[in-house]
């Protein structure tokens, strides 16, 4: 009997150990799910709801990956950054995306969005979707990479434009100029004037 | 006894499953993690295209920002009567306007099929979409219109940018593309058609009307990036290099 017992638990350890080893849900998926989840809460949710920002923050907070774009926006530099640097490099990159996208996304609520097909190498990924508007089609390519079994978003290239390459880019000009501790503090600044704009959009909503 | 071997086999097995997905997992090393290079192509602080006229650059920047927050915007906002629809196909009808200049430039980097494409795009659009309000051929047969001017031929044969560059009223140029606005506008119907002061009334209209349109993306960018002049100077490199490159 006590054999059989073990046997058992061996099984479902095995088990265990199998089933969480099955494939990822594919990456179209998953940005299609995101996305169409921010815009229905930008639909629905009142905008001067203050659950809306956090709801939309965790639910991008899920989808992205800021410490590998915060890496990428800091390009060489990154190696050279000390683990305090770091690490309110990513808390403000992280805030300053968010507020982008956050705002940019708002401006496009009511437009339709197609979702294209997804390209998959190896542990990458790219998902093609198209904002309709009246005037124009704007296409926006998220580019993710398999992590723990999870697809990450590490790009947002809108218009043949990599949204981090060109963060790197002008932060690359700054840091020559004003050095890591320069560049974090205009990142702070600028962080909390988004922050103020945000709470006065919010209270002329209310 | 049995129970034992039974054990023992299932033990086999499940090792055996668990060293197949391992195994599985291993066949595709991830590679490694190189950030400049691989995810995010190339470190740009190197970018091939300089800006020895910055400073100018910058004075040129700071004009266009004055006049497009206190003349054009203004304008552009009180556009914004006239119904959407209308300045949509308005916006169509400009745009006929260039197919001319795509279908050159497609001819000249021997996309013959872009090139008849776009010539297909003028007859459809100005005869079934009336003189280029709707879009028809899009809309019937999916001809869609791609981008293609002097500066992408240029590029196309190996010209390179040169230096980075903001004109005056059309904002952010390079050398290369700056240069290749005259060969385009010999093409461009408006400017042999009409007398002088009527094409820059058209174009001026082209240019309130796009942005009546638009979501207020300078706005945004002005509103959250360090420093705008950088931001704009590498997304316009960057688009530029991309629509050269296809």
């Amino acid at each position: 009997m006590k054999t059989f017992l073990y046997l058992i638990v061996f099984t479902l350890l095995c088990a265990g150990y199998v089933t969480a080893e099955t494939a990822p849900i594919s990456p179209r998926i998953e940005v299609q799910t995101t996305v169409d989840a921010i815009l229905d809460q930008l639909r629905t949710l009142p905008a001067d709801s203050p659950q809306r920002r956090e709801v939309i923050s965790g639910l991008i907070r899920e989808q992205f990956d800021f410490q590998l774009m915060s890496q990428g926006a800091l390009g060489r530099s990154w190696a050279s950054a000390n683990d305090l640097q770091r690490q309110k490099f990513i808390d403000l990159f992280t805030g300053l995306l968010e507020e982008t996208y956050l705002g940019r996304i708002q401006a496009y609520t009511n437009e339709k969005i197609s979702y294209g097909e997804e390209e998959i190498r190896q542990n990458r990924a790219v998902v093609d979707t198209v904002i309709h508007t009246a005037s124009a089609d704007i296409p926006i390519s998220y580019k993710l990479l398999l992590q723990n079994n999870d697809w990450q978003v590490y790009d947002v290239v809108i218009e043949k434009v990599s949204l981090i390459r060109n963060y790197r880019s002008s932060y690359a000009s700054i840091l020559r100029s004003k050095g890591m501790d320069g560049l974090l503090e205009e990142m702070k600044e600028k962080l909390d004037s988004l922050h103020q704009r945000a709470e006065v959009e919010q209270k002329d909503a209310a | 006894m049995k129970r034992m071997v039974v054990t023992l086999l299932l033990m086999m097995l499940c090792l055996m499953t668990v060293t197949a997905v391992v195994e599985a997992a291993d066949e595709q090393p991830a590679p490694p993690l190189d950030l400049y290079g691989d995810l995010y192509g190339g470190d740009v602080s190197d970018a091939p295209t300089g800006d020895p006229l910055e400073v100018v650059n910058r004075g040129v920047f700071w004009f266009n920002d004055k006049m497009y927050f206190y003349l054009l915007k203004p304008v552009a906002r009180g556009f914004r009567v006239v119904p959407e629809p209308a300045r949509v196909g308005l916006g169509n009808m400009l745009d006929n306007l260039k197919s001319p200049i795509r279908a050159v430039n497609s001819l000249l980097q021997l996309k013959f099929k872009q090139a008849g494409s776009e010539v297909g795009r003028l007859v459809v659009n100005t005869t079934l979409g009336i003189f280029g309000f709707y879009d028809a051929a899009d809309t019937i047969w999916s001809l869609k219109k791609k981008e293609e001017d002097f500066g992408q031929t240029l590029g196309y044969y190996g010209v390179e940018e040169g230096f980075y560059l903001v004109l005056p009223f059309f904002g952010a140029s390079t050398l290369r593309d700056g240069v290749s606005m005259i060969p385009d506008s010999f093409i461009d119907p408006v400017y042999w058609s009409v007398r002088q002061e009527v094409a820059l009334g058209i174009k001026g209209s082209d240019v309130v009307n796009r942005i009546s349109l638009d979501k207020d993306t300078y706005e945004s960018i002005v509103d959250e990036q360090l420093d705008p002049y950088l931001f704009i100077r590498d997304a316009y490199l960057q688009n530029r290099a991309a629509n050269v490159a296809d």
